[in-house]
C-alpha cells in the first residue's frame, strides 16, 4: 500500500538533495578557492567575478558556501547520528528491562537533558580546543536524550500489546521480541527524529560559532560566515544574507522532510 | 468541514492584538525622550571588556584600571595625552643628586571618598602595600625597587629607591602609584576609595558601571556629574547602542569598515596612537624558530600592510620593532625587513630545503583569527604550513603558550606601555635571550634620560634585526564620539581612561 | 498511592545528590587553572599560591566537594573567584532576568501558537491550512539569533521604534523595561511559537479525530465549540510536555540573544564563568538549573498520577 506523498515531503526531499549535491559539487569543482585570502579584493559586491561577492579577507562567498555545505552535512549526520546511535538503544533497554533500570536510566537521561548543551560544548571546546569536532560530539549529546525518550515510548507501546505479551508466555525471549516487533514500530519514528535532529544540529552549529565555539577557522562553515559577517551588517548586510538563507533552506528542507516522512508512516493518518 | 469561523475567535484575536499594541504605544510614548542623547550633565560610553571585579590590586586585567584610574583613584603622578608625566597629587617634587630620592611636595585640603585625609602617611601606607602580600598581581613588581619611604611632613614625603630608575616614576602613574587609606581597604572589590573626583555608585555586572560625581574633591571638579561606562560583548550591539543613543561614544572601535556609514550620522571618529603592538610572536627558545634564518624568511614573507588592512580597515601604524611612536626611543625601522617573498624563499631553502611546519596556536579574539589568516596564507606563498590551532583565551592560551612556552607561532596584542623591556627576560614566552639587550636596558634604567633613550633606542634595533618577533601593526586608538562632546582623549598611553576631562559643547 | 510519593520523593533525592556529583566530576574536566586565570600574565608562583588559598582549589577533591555540597544545603553558594562577590545574589539576579525573558518569550510563543495551530489543523486540507502550516516551517528555519540581529536592525537601528538593548528592572522603569523587552522577547518567542505550532498542530489533529468529539458535533454544538469544550483540554497534556523540553533550550538558547541585546541574563554567566575558570559559578548555575529541572519533572509526575486514573493503575 504506498501513499502519495506530500507536497511538503517532496520540497524538503529536492531541497536536501540541493545541499547534498552542492556538498559533492565543491570537492571537484568551486569558482574560487575558498580559503584563499586576498586582501585586495575584499568586501566586493555581487558582479561578474564574484557573483555573490567576497567577505573582509577577499574570499568568494559562493566557494565558501558551497564548502561550508560540507561542514553542514557533516555536522547535522554526525549530531544526529550520535543522538540515535546511542540513545535508541538506551531508550529500548531502558523500557525493556527491569523497573530499576527503567528508573535509573531515565533519570540519567534527564540529568543529560537538564545539563545545559551550551556548557558542553564551551567545555568540550576548552578541552579540546574549539572547532567542528567538540562542537558535533556537544550538540549530538544534547539530542541523545530525546533519542532515548521516543525509542522509549514507541517500545512501551509495542511490549504493552497482548500479541508480545503472548509472544513472551509463549518463551520467544526479549532479543527475538525486540528484533521482530519493536524495530518495525521505532524505526519510522528514528528516521523522523534524525531529520529534525539534523536541522536541530545545523542551527545549533550556527549559534555555537556565533559564540566562538563552532568550526574553528580556516575551515569554512555557514555558521563561521554569520559571526564574520554579523559585525558588518550596515557596511554589508548582503553578507549575513547568504549564509542565513542557507541555512534556513537546509533546515526549512530538512524539516518538510521530517514531517513528509512522519506523515508517510504514521498509520493513523490514514484517513487523512 | 463547515466554516469555523464564527465571531467570537476573530473577535478576540482581534481585541487581542489590539491590546498589545496600545500598550507598546503608551510604552513608547511615556518614554519618548527617555534616552537623553543631549544629556548635558551626563554621557553613556560604550566599552568591550568588562571589570571582573574593582580590585586591581589582586585581579589582572586593563577594564578595572581603566574605568577606576584617575576618575576614582589618583597617584602622585599622572600621564598626559602625550604621554609626559605631570603632577596629580604631588604639587611638584625634587629628585636628589644621586637620583635614588624623591622629595614628594603634596596638595594639602586632600579628602578621600569616605573623609579620611590624605597625607604622607598615606603615600607611605600605599607604597608599602604593594610590597606587601596585599597586592598578589605581577605588576607589584614595578616596587620592588623602593627601599623605603619617610614621612617629612604631613604635606612632605620622602622616596628612597634601592638604586636610580628612569622607570619607577613613569610606573607610578598607573596601577602600583595608586593612593589608598587605611580606612577604605575593607572592600577593594566591590566598593573602591580613592581621592579621584568620581565614585563608583553603581554596577550592574553583565551591563554598567556608573561613576557619579563627588562632592568634596581637592581640585577643579570635572564638567559631567554622572558617567556611564557600559560593556558589550557583540561588536553589533555596541554600533546599534551609538546609532540609537544608548551611548555617546565607543571607546576602542572596534568595527573599522563600518565606520563610513557613522561619520555620516552626527559622529566623528577620533583617530590617536596606542599601546598595543599586534605582536607575531616567536618561540625563539625551542622547535624551528630557534634558527635566525627562520625568522628573518617569516618577516620578509608578510605583508604586514595587507594585515592591517584586513585586520583593521587600514587603521593602525606600522611599526618596525617592538616601540610605539609616543615612546622617546621610537624609531622608524619599518625599512629595515620590508615585504619581500624572494628573500623569504632563500632564507628558507638555506635553512628549511625540505619544508617546513610550524605550529601557529592563536587565542580565540576576533583581531588574532583574521590577521592569522592572512599571516598563514602569506607563509604559505614562500612555503611554509602554517596550522592555526585556536586556543580558549584567557585559559588555555595563558596555560599552553604563555606558561608551558608550547607552541612556534602565535599572534597578540600586547597593550602595557614601555613592554619593550620583555625583551630583556629570557623568561618570557618568547624565549629571547641576549645578554647585550639585557645590558642595554639594566644601564637605561639607571642612567640619565638621554642615556634611557639612546640604550633603548639601540635595543630596539638589535631587537627587531634579531627577528624575535614580527610586529604586525601598532593598532589606533579609535574612538567613536558624538558631535558635541568634548574631551575625548586622542592617543591612549596609560591604563585609565580619563573621563575628568569630558565635557558637551 | 501515599507510598508511590514516597518512593518518587526518594528517587528525586537521590537524583538530586547523583547529580551534584556528577556535576562537581564532570567541570574539573576544565583544563586550566583558575588561580592563574584571575591573575593573569606572569602571575609570581606566590600570589598563585595565595589565589589557589584563597579559592579553595589546594585542597583535595573530596574536601572540596563535600565543603560545596554542605554550603548548597545551607544556601551558600560560595563567592566567585574573579569578582570576590556572593554567588548566590548574582544567580538570583540573573535567573530573574532569563526568567522574564523566558516567560515573556513562552507568553508570546503560545498566543502566537495556539490560534495559528488550532485554525491550521482545523483547515488542514484547504490552502489557508497549508499556508499556515507553511508559515510555521519558515518560522522554525530561522535561527533565534539572526531573528534577533535583523530585527534589531529593522526596529531599533532604522526605524528607531525601539531601544536597541539593555535591561532595565521593572521596579525602577517598568516603561523601559517593557520596551527593552519587546525585540528580543519577540526573536525568541517567535521562534518558539513556530516550533510549537508544528506540535500543537500535530495534536490538534490527532484530537479532532477522535470519537468523542464527534458525538459532540453530533449533539449540534458547532465545530469551533466542540474543539475549545472537549478538544483542547486533550491537546493540553503533550503542550505542556513539549513546554517542559522548550523551557530547557530556551535557557541555553536565549544566551545568542543575550548577546545581541546585551542582556545580563544567565546564559552569559555560563559562557563567562567557563573562559574565566570560575569553577564555583559555574557548580552552582549547573546545580540550579539540573535541580530545576528534577523538580518539574517530579512535580509533573505526581501530578499525572494524581490527574490521570488509567496511569494510576497501570504504573
Amino acid at each position: 500500500m504506498t501513499r502519495r506523498p506530500s507536497p511538503g515531503l517532496i520540497v524538503g526531499a529536492v531541497l536536501v538533495a540541493g545541499v547534498v549535491f552542492t556538498a559533492l559539487l565543491s570537492f571537484v569543482w568551486t569558482p574560487y578557492d575558498a580559503t584563499e585570502v586576498q586582501v585586495a579584493d575584499r568586501l566586493l559586491s555581487p558582479g561578474a567575478h564574484h557573483w555573490l561577492g567576497t567577505d573582509r579577507l577577499g574570499r568568494d562567498v559562493v566557494s565558501q558556501l558551497m564548502v561550508g555545505s560540507r561542514t553542514t552535512l557533516t555536522v547535522g549526520l554526525v549530531a544526529s547520528g550520535i543522538g540515535a546511535v546511542l540513545g535508541t538503544p538506551i531508550g529500548v533497554l531502558a523500557s525493556m528491562g527491569p523497573r530499576w533500570l527503567d528508573r535509573t536510566v531515565m533519570l540519567g537521561n534527564d540529568l543529560l537533558l537538564a545539563f545545559p548543551g551550551l556548557l558542553l560544548a564551551a567545555m568540550l571546546a576548552a578541552v579540546y580546543g574549539a572547532g567542528t569536532g567538540p562542537a558535533m560530539v556537544a550538540i549530538g549529546l544534547s539530542t541523545l536524550p530525546s533519542f532515548a525518550r521516543l525509542a522509549r515510548a514507541g517500545t512501551m507501546q509495542v511490549v504493552t500489546t497482548d500479541y508480545v505479551r503472548a509472544a513472551l508466555v509463549a518463551g520467544r525471549g526479549s532479543w527475538w521480541n525486540a528484533r521482530r516487533h519493536v524495530w518495525p514500530n521505532i524505526a519510522g519514528l528514528v528516521t523522523v527524529q534524525i531529520s529534525l535532529s539534523f536541522a536541530i544540529a545545523v542551527v545549533a552549529e550556527a549559534g555555537l560559532s556565533y559564540l566562538g565555539l563552532g568550526t574553528a577557522p580556516p575551515t569554512p562553515s555557514w555558521g563561521r560566515m554569520l559571526q564574520d559577517s554579523q559585525e558588518l551588517i550596515s557596511a554589508a548586510p548582503l553578507l549575513v544574507l547568504w549564509p542565513a538563507a542557507a541555512i534556513a533552506l537546509a533546515v526549512l528542507g530538512l524539516n518538510l522532510l521530517g514531517d513528509g516522512l512522519r506523515d508517510l508512516f504514521d498509520p493513523r493518518l490514514e484517513r487523512r | 468541514m463547515s466554516d469555523p469561523i464564527s465571531a467570537t475567535p476573530v473577535t478576540r484575536r482581534t481585541l487581542g492584538t489590539l491590546v498589545i499594541m496600545s500598550l507598546t504605544a503608551a510604552a513608547a510614548a511615556c518614554d519618548a525622550g527617555a534616552d537623553p542623547t543631549t544629556g548635558r550633565d551626563s554621557v553613556n560610553l560604550g566599552f568591550l571588556a568588562e571589570p571582573e571585579n574593582l580590585d586591581f590590586t589582586r585581579t589582572s586585567g586593563a577594564a578595572i584600571p581603566q574605568v577606576l584610574l584617575t576618575n576614582v583613584y589618583e597617584g602622585l603622578v599622572k600621564l598626559d595625552d602625550s604621554g609626559r608625566i605631570q603632577p596629580l597629587l604631588a604639587e611638584s617634587w625634587t629628585v636628589s643628586a644621586d637620583r635614588r630620592t624623591y622629595d614628594f611636595q603634596l596638595h594639602s585640603n586632600v579628602t578621600f571618598s569616605n573623609g579620611d585625609p590624605f597625607t604622607a602617611e598615606t603615600v607611605k601606607f600605599s607604597f608599602e602595600r604593594v610590597k606587601s602580600d596585599a597586592w598578589n598581581v605581577s605588576v607589584k613588581k614595578q616596587m620592588d625597587i623602593l627601599d623605603h619611604v619617610e614621612v617629612v611632613s604631613p604635606t612632605q614625603a620622602r622616596v628612597v629607591l634601592v638604586r636610580p630608575s628612569n622607570e619607577w616614576l613613569f610606573d607610578m602613574t598607573g596601577r602600583p602609584g595608586a593612593m589608598f587609606t587605611p580606612g577604605g581597604i575593607a572592600d577593594l572589590a566591590g566598593s573602591p576609595v580613592g581621592t579621584g573626583p568620581y565614585t563608583v555608585s553603581r554596577w550592574t555586572r553583565g551591563e554598567s558601571i556608573v561613576l557619579t560625581r563627588r562632592a568634596g574633591y581637592w581640585a577643579t571638579k570635572p564638567a559631567l556629574s554622572t558617567v556611564t561606562f557600559r560593556y558589550f560583548k557583540d561588536l553589533n550591539a555596541e554600533d546599534n547602542a551609538l546609532r540609537t543613543g544608548a551611548v555617546d561614544a565607543i571607546i576602542g572601535f572596534g568595527s573599522p569598515d563600518v565606520l563610513p556609514q557613522l561619520t555620516a550620522d552626527g559622529f566623528h571618529v577620533i583617530e590617536g596612537k596606542s599601546n598595543a603592538e599586534v605582536v607575531l610572536a616567536m618561540n625563539n627558545a625551542a622547535g624551528p624558530l630557534r634558527d635566525k634564518r627562520i625568522r628573518q624568511a617569516i618577516r620578509y614573507a608578510i605583508d604586514r600592510a595587507a594585515v592591517l588592512q584586513a585586520t583593521a580597515g587600514g587603521h593602525g601604524t606600522l611599526i618596525g620593532t617592538m616601540v610605539p611612536p609616543t615612546d622617546p626611543w621610537y624609531e622608524d625601522l619599518t625599512a629595515r625587513y620590508p615585504t619581500d617573498p624572494q628573500k623569504a624563499r632563500t632564507l628558507l631553502a638555506d635553512a628549511a630545503p625540505g619544508g617546513l611546519t610550524l605550529r601557529f596556536r592563536i587565542p580565540n579574539l576576533p583581531y588574532a583569527q583574521t590577521a592569522a589568516q592572512v599571516v598563514k596564507s602569506d607563509l604559505a606563498k614562500v612555503g611554509v604550513d602554517a596550522k592555526i590551532e585556536v586556543l580558549e583565551f584567557p585559559a588555555r592560551w595563558l596555560s599552553e603558550v604563555f606558561n608551558k612556552h608550547d607552541y612556534d607561532l602565535s599572534l597578540i596584542a600586547h597593550v602595557e606601555p614601555r613592554d619593550l623591556l620583555k625583551f630583556g627576560d629570557p623568561h618570557y614566552y618568547w624565549g629571547y635571550d641576549n645578554a647585550e639587550v639585557r645590558k642595554l636596558m639594566a644601564a637605561a634604567d639607571a642612567g640619565t634620560l638621554e642615556e634611557q633613550t639612546a640604550d633603548l633606542r639601540e635595543a630596539g634595533r638589535i631587537v627587531a634585526d634579531d627577528a624575535a618577533c614580527d610586529w604586525l601593526y601598532l593598532m589606533a586608538n579609535l574612538n567613536v564620539v558624538r558631535d558635541g562632546l568634548n574631551g575625548v582623549a586622542v592617543n591612549s598611553v596609560g591604563e585609565s581612561f580619563d573621563v575628568t576631562t569630558l565635557t558637551w559643547r | 498511592m501515599l507510598a508511590r510519593v514516597l518512593l518518587r520523593t526518594g528517587v528525586f533525592l537521590a537524583g538530586v545528590f547523583v547529580a551534584s556529583i556528577v556535576i562537581f566530576t564532570v567541570l574539573r574536566v576544565l583544563p586550566g587553572d583558575p588561580a592563574q586565570v584571575a591573575l593573569g600574565v606572569d602571575a609570581t608562583p606566590e600570589g598563585l599560591a595565595q589565589a589557589r588559598a584563597e579559592f579553595g582549589t589546594d585542597r583535595p577533591l573530596p574536601t572540596q566537594y563535600l565543603s560545596w555540597a554542605e554550603g548548597l544545603l545551607h544556601g551558600d553558594f560560595g563567592r566567585s573567584y574573579l569578582s570576590r562577590s556572593a554567588i548566590g545574589p548574582q544567580i538570583a539576579d540573573r535567573l530573574q532576568v532569563t526568567g522574564w525573558l523566558v516567560a515573556s518569550s513562552i507568553v508570546v510563543a503560545l498566543l502566537l501558537a495556539v490560534p495559528l495551530a488550532t485554525f491550521a489543523a482545523m483547515w488542514h486540507r484547504t490552502g489557508r491550512g497549508a499556508l499556515l502550516a507553511g508559515l510555521s516551517q519558515v518560522g522554525v528555519a530561522v535561527p533565534a539569533f539572526i531573528a534577533g540581529v535583523l530585527l534589531v536592525d529593522l526596529f531599533a537601528v532604522r526605524l528607531r521604534w525601539l531601544p536597541s538593548g539593555g535591561w532595565v528592572a521593572p521596579d525602577k522603569d517598568p516603561a523601559g523595561f517593557i520596551r527593552r523587552l519587546i525585540l528580543p522577547v519577540l526573536s525568541l518567542g517567535l521562534i518558539q511559537g513556530a516550533v510549537l505550532s508544528r506540535y500543537i498542530r500535530s495534536a490538534v489533529l490527532d484530537v479532532l479525530d477522535q470519537d468523542y468529539l464527534r458525538t459532540a458535533r453530533a449533539k449540534g454544538l458547532r465545530p469551533y465549540q466542540a474543539m475549545v469544550r472537549h478538544g483542547l483540554r486533550n491537546v493540553g497534556i503533550p503542550v505542556v510536555t513539549v513546554l517542559g523540553l522548550q523551557v530547557a533550550s530556551l535557557l541555553v538558547s536565549g544566551i545568542v540573544v543575550e548577546r545581541v541585546f546585551v542582556i545580563p541574563g544567565l546564559g552569559s554567566l555560563l559562557l563567562d564563568s567557563v573562559a574565566n575558570r570560575d569553577l564555583l559559578v559555574l557548580q552552582d548555575v549547573v546545580m540550579v538549573l539540573v535541580f530545576a529541572v528534577l523538580t518539574i519533572n517530579f512535580l509533573v509526575d505526581v501530578a499525572y498520577a494524581a490527574l490521570d486514573p488509567r496511569l494510576r493503575r497501570s504504573s
